[in-house]
């Protein structure tokens, strides 16, 4: 049972067959919408005349963008299901199950992988979809119609996802293949904030930590000295960054530490160590932020910045500095910076996180990242107009 | 031509080197022509470079030994409170 009570009805008989032929079943996510049988009616239409039918695609391909984008989603109900179904189809589970993990490592042909990268980045980052990536697809060999089942295979996963999840509905099948983190689109900053795991949803093979990892979780706790060396520099940096108080980011440092061992049973490698230890101590350093009442700061949207101070600077600012000082002045000048666009920058021009990590770091969309950068980027700028513009360059 | 306003809503992906190309044509056509997008491309890069290359938020060395006791010591003695953030009400 979900998170409605059961409803004793049936969809349309239609509906039924249909299910029945394709599933062996009723799944329960269609029973747990029956308050509305009409709209399960219409689902369960949609789905036989995109996924059962003949289309451009075959049921394979839109099976496994199916898998894809569930996995993309954190969504173990789908992967379940669909893995059954698709060993009918005679597919092997294993199969199935590296499609859902990696699509990559599935042994599919290049242009299914193509496909498929399509899948999850449309489901993934749909705004950084561009013309570009049709573009690939169409080098793939695959044509329009095919291309518009991919985008509609796409959007009905990202639909059932999303029912599944709003009503909770328990797996028909034990799922083979399950996510840490079932939320889609949290609608809260403040569930989006918690301990996540594993975020990225592949399995990271190549990640240089994973012997000492292994080590580790195999009862060898020595060994995470070894870890606490390696990265410690690193997070202490952004740390200091975020907070302002060497203090505090000492503190902070050991606490993301701390979790880190005892979250480590729960790592099941899907980023590198490295990226999940840095998820770690940001996620400990913003709810010591927003325990300092810099909370609302941190998500609320401020008016649209100008910049205002257009002076032209001179060609290497840095000549007239010592480094010593061009350090205090930098750490000076960011810590004015309000916390969301500090976060923000630290995470990118200092950690050096790619775009896309650091929108996971702090559950941001891509684009909702990218503007805070650019905010802290353009207010740091105009703070530091005073030492390096050009004397007597004048004002617009 | 894009505007001024175009050109900083691009800014942020100009400076990550991460625009198509016939966009950043169109940018750079219009820096040609702007002196205020000049100056304020020019300065936030040099802003970046600054920042970057400042060495600025390092470990100093003096704490970088106690403190990968401190969490071992922590570790080992099987420690598994994490310490509660700062509040006012502290």
């Amino acid at each position: 049972m979900g998170f409605l009570p059961d409803i004793d009805d049936a969809p349309a008989a239609e509906s039924v067959s249909t299910l029945k032929r394709n599933f062996g079943l009723i799944p329960k996510i269609f029973r747990a919408q029956l308050l509305r049988p009409d709209l399960v009616d219409a689902q369960v239409h949609l789905l036989d005349q995109l996924l059962f039918a003949k289309g451009a695609l075959s049921r394979l391909q839109k099976e496994f963008i199916l898998l894809a984008v569930s996995a993309e989603n954190k969504n173990s109900y789908f992967p379940a299901l669909h893995c059954q179904t698709l060993q009918f189809l005679g597919v092997k589970p294993e199969q199935s199950q590296q499609v859902t993990i990696d699509h990559r490592e599935a042994n599919l042909p290049a242009h299914e992988v193509a496909l498929l990268d399509f899948a999850r980045k449309l489901a993934s980052q749909p705004h950084s979809i561009s013309g570009t990536d049709v573009e690939t697809l169409r080098r793939s060999d695959f044509n329009d119609e095919q291309i518009l089942e991919a985008v509609l295979m796409v959007g009905l996963t990202q639909l059932l996802n999303c029912i599944q999840m709003g009503l909770g509905t328990e797996p028909d099948f034990k799922p083979r293949v399950t996510f840490a983190v079932k939320e889609v689109n949290p609608a809260a900053a403040s569930e989006r904030q918690t301990l996540e795991p594993e975020l990225a949803g592949d399995v990271v093979s190549d990640d240089p930590d994973f012997e000492i990892v292994t080590r580790v979780r195999n009862g060898e706790t020595d060994a995470f000295e070894e870890l606490v060396r390696k990265h410690g520099r690193r997070l202490y940096r952004s740390l200091l960054g975020i907070l302002g108080s060497a203090e505090e980011a000492e503190d902070a440092l050991q606490d993301a530490f701390l979790k880190a061992f005892q979250h480590l049973p729960n790592f099941e490698a899907r980023s590198r160590f490295s990226t999940w230890l840095v998820r770690i101590a940001i996620n400990t350093a913003l709810q010591r932020l927003r325990s300092r009442k810099e909370f609302d700061s941190l998500d609320e949207e401020n008016e649209e910045f100008r910049p205002r101070n257009i002076r032209a600077w001179t060609e290497t600012p840095e000549e007239f500095y010592s480094r010593e000082e061009l350090r205090r002045l930098v750490e000076k000048e960011v810590m004015k910076l309000p916390a969301k666009y500090r976060v923000a920058l630290m995470l990118r021009d200092l950690e050096e996180l790619s775009t896309e990590q650091a929108a996971a770091a702090l559950g941001l969309s891509i684009p909702g990242l990218k503007a805070r950068v650019l905010r802290g980027r353009l207010m740091l700028r105009e703070s530091m107009v005073q030492y390096f513009a050009k004397a007597g360059a004048g004002k617009s | 031509m894009i505007s001024c306003q175009d050109f900083i809503g691009e800014l942020g992906n100009l400076l990550d080197d991460d625009v198509a190309k016939e966009i950043r044509e169109q940018l750079e056509t219009h820096l040609a022509h702007c002196n205020t997008c000049q100056v304020l491309y020019d300065s936030t890069r040099k802003t970046l470079r600054i920042v970057t290359e400042s060495g600025s938020f390092e470990y100093p060395e003096p704490i970088a030994e106690p403190l990968v006791r401190k969490v071992m010591d922590r570790i080992r003695s099987g420690c598994e409170t994490v310490s509660r953030p700062q509040t006012d009400a502290d």
